[in-house]
């Protein structure tokens, strides 16, 4: 392990969250990797990204076990982290306090400076100042049917936040035992979008809302199309998220946390379903790999590992793909594991172990 | 931050990883008739202090205890435990957390 405060251009970035601070494992080649420590070292790391518009900027959501959750950001490459100035906080005396900062991610390229967060209670925070200070969104912390929001079992959690590249008005984000959320007007007004979506804990299984949307993402160049992983099942929109197509076919359980996509290829996408133990369905840790935008779905073992021992469980923000053509792909299981494919999922190799349980990854390549 | 000049003094002693907020000092003094005020008053001293002790909404949070003279606060009065004069008041992380 080693303490690097830069990285080349070139260079892959995997960002790695943890129980009990945040990693950084690095390569050159995609094939050996060297695992580097930061500067937090002790916190909940829920998730962390790396900013390029402007810089080399790393934003991590700092959850302390004791004094308070920050939304950090390091200039550094994580050696040396600063609190914001006007940090994500509600207001004194009022009914909201934060628990957990869930996300962050960077705005739109015709926004630099815009970065967006993520937290429990379920409010998406706004700043304009690369991370300096950050405001509420009021219109979705009010509204009109927030009292009868529900949290999931890690908290009232907007935990998914999908910036659409294409329109500065338009954004979604993933709420969990909420659901499906989207912004046309640029956050002053939000509609529900869970219509097909199940909620089979619920006695009736298609609500406006109230589904537990696990994780959400959108298809690269066609901005119409998402995909989102659910407690109960997986789907894929064609319609901006106005409603959903289950997808799960051939999949052996329907539910999961992760998903993520192939930017080159992107009717490839990966998910990781679980048993009712969260973990892997069969002595066989698996990645589920579709090719045809989900209408078949198909086993990714090799290198992946398998016995009557194996209980590995993967969280909403533990797989990711980088943007090299073949993609890489990366999953961070909550035993401590990276397991890294550079061949599309195709194959796999274990790539770091030993770490706390990893909430999040994140791979980014250094410009 | 307007308190009267009779104001009890006390001396505070932080945990180690909010002593960067106070410029690396182990201890404050502040001025406040309880835990609460004396909070306040750290708060206005060093701004952001207040949030690692408290939650928006004005409660302690969880993992933080107050002693007021080695006493806890939370089998007292809470945050209404008064303060006398030349108290000391220690700032604990509890132990917990895995």
């Amino acid at each position: 392990m080693s303490n690097s405060t830069t990285f080349a251009p070139g260079t892959v970035l995997v960002l790695v969250g943890t129980k009990r601070g945040l990693f950084l494992l690095s390569s050159r080649d995609r094939a050996r990797w060297e695992v580097n420590a930061t500067g937090l070292s002790g916190s909940r790391i829920f998730y962390a990204t790396l900013d390029q518009r402007s810089g080399h900027r790393m934003f991590a959501a700092d959850n302390g076990d004791f004094f308070g959750s920050f939304l950090r950001y390091s200039d550094d490459f994580g050696q040396t982290w600063y609190e914001p100035e006007q940090g994500i906080q509600f207001p004194e005396g009022g009914d909201l306090k934060l628990v957990n900062i869930w996300v962050v991610e960077p705005g739109r390229a015709s926004e630099p400076g815009t970065l967006y967060a993520g937290v429990d209670p379920a409010t998406l925070w706004v700043s304009n100042d690369n991370g300096v200070h950050w405001s509420l969104n009021e219109s979705l912390a009010n509204h009109p049917t927030r009292d009868r929001w529900g949290p999931g079992a890690g908290g009232l959690c907007l935990h998914t936040i999908v910036v659409d590249p294409t329109n500065a008005q338009r954004m979604w984000v993933g709420i969990s035992s909420v659901g499906c959320m989207r912004t046309d007007d640029g956050g002053q007004s939000w509609v529900f979008l869970n219509k097909n979506v199940r909620a089979s804990f619920q006695p009736d299984i298609y609500p406006e809302f109230g589904q537990c949307l696990h994780r959400m993402l959108q298809h690269p160049t066609q901005p119409d199309v998402l995909y989102q992983q659910n407690h109960c099942g997986i789907y894929k929109s064609v319609n901006a998220g106005d409603d959903w197509i289950d997808i799960q076919h051939n999949l052996p359980s329907e539910f999961g946390f992760p998903i993520a996509i192939d930017a080159h290829n992107p009717d490839t996408v990966f998910v990781i379903v679980e048993n009712s133990a969260r973990n892997n369905v069969s002595e066989q840790f698996n990645v589920y790999r579709t090719q045809d935008g989900g209408e078949q779905w198909q086993p990714l073992t090799e290198g992946l590992p398998a016995g009557p021992g194996v209980r590995l469980g993967v969280l909403r923000h533990g797989m990711c793909t980088d943007t090299l053509d073949p993609c890489g792909v990366y999953v961070g299981t909550n035993t401590g594991q990276v397991f890294a494919s550079a061949d599309r999922g195709d194959s796999w190799h274990l790539i770091a172990d030993f770490l706390p349980s990893v909430y999040s990854v994140k791979a980014v390549m250094v410009e | 931050m307007d308190l009267p000049a009779t104001a009890p003094c006390a001396l505070v002693i932080l945990p180690h990883v909010l002593r960067e907020k106070v410029g690396n000092r182990a201890s404050v003094r502040v001025y406040g008739h309880n835990v609460r005020e004396i909070i306040a008053a750290l708060d206005h001293e060093y701004p952001g202090l207040g949030f690692n002790l408290c939650y928006e909404t004005g409660e302690l949070r969880p993992y933080v205890n107050i002693f007021v003279d080695r006493e806890d606060s939370r089998y007292h009065q809470g945050l209404d435990t008064p303060v006398r004069d030349g108290a000391t008041i220690h700032i604990l992380q509890s132990v917990a957390g895995g």
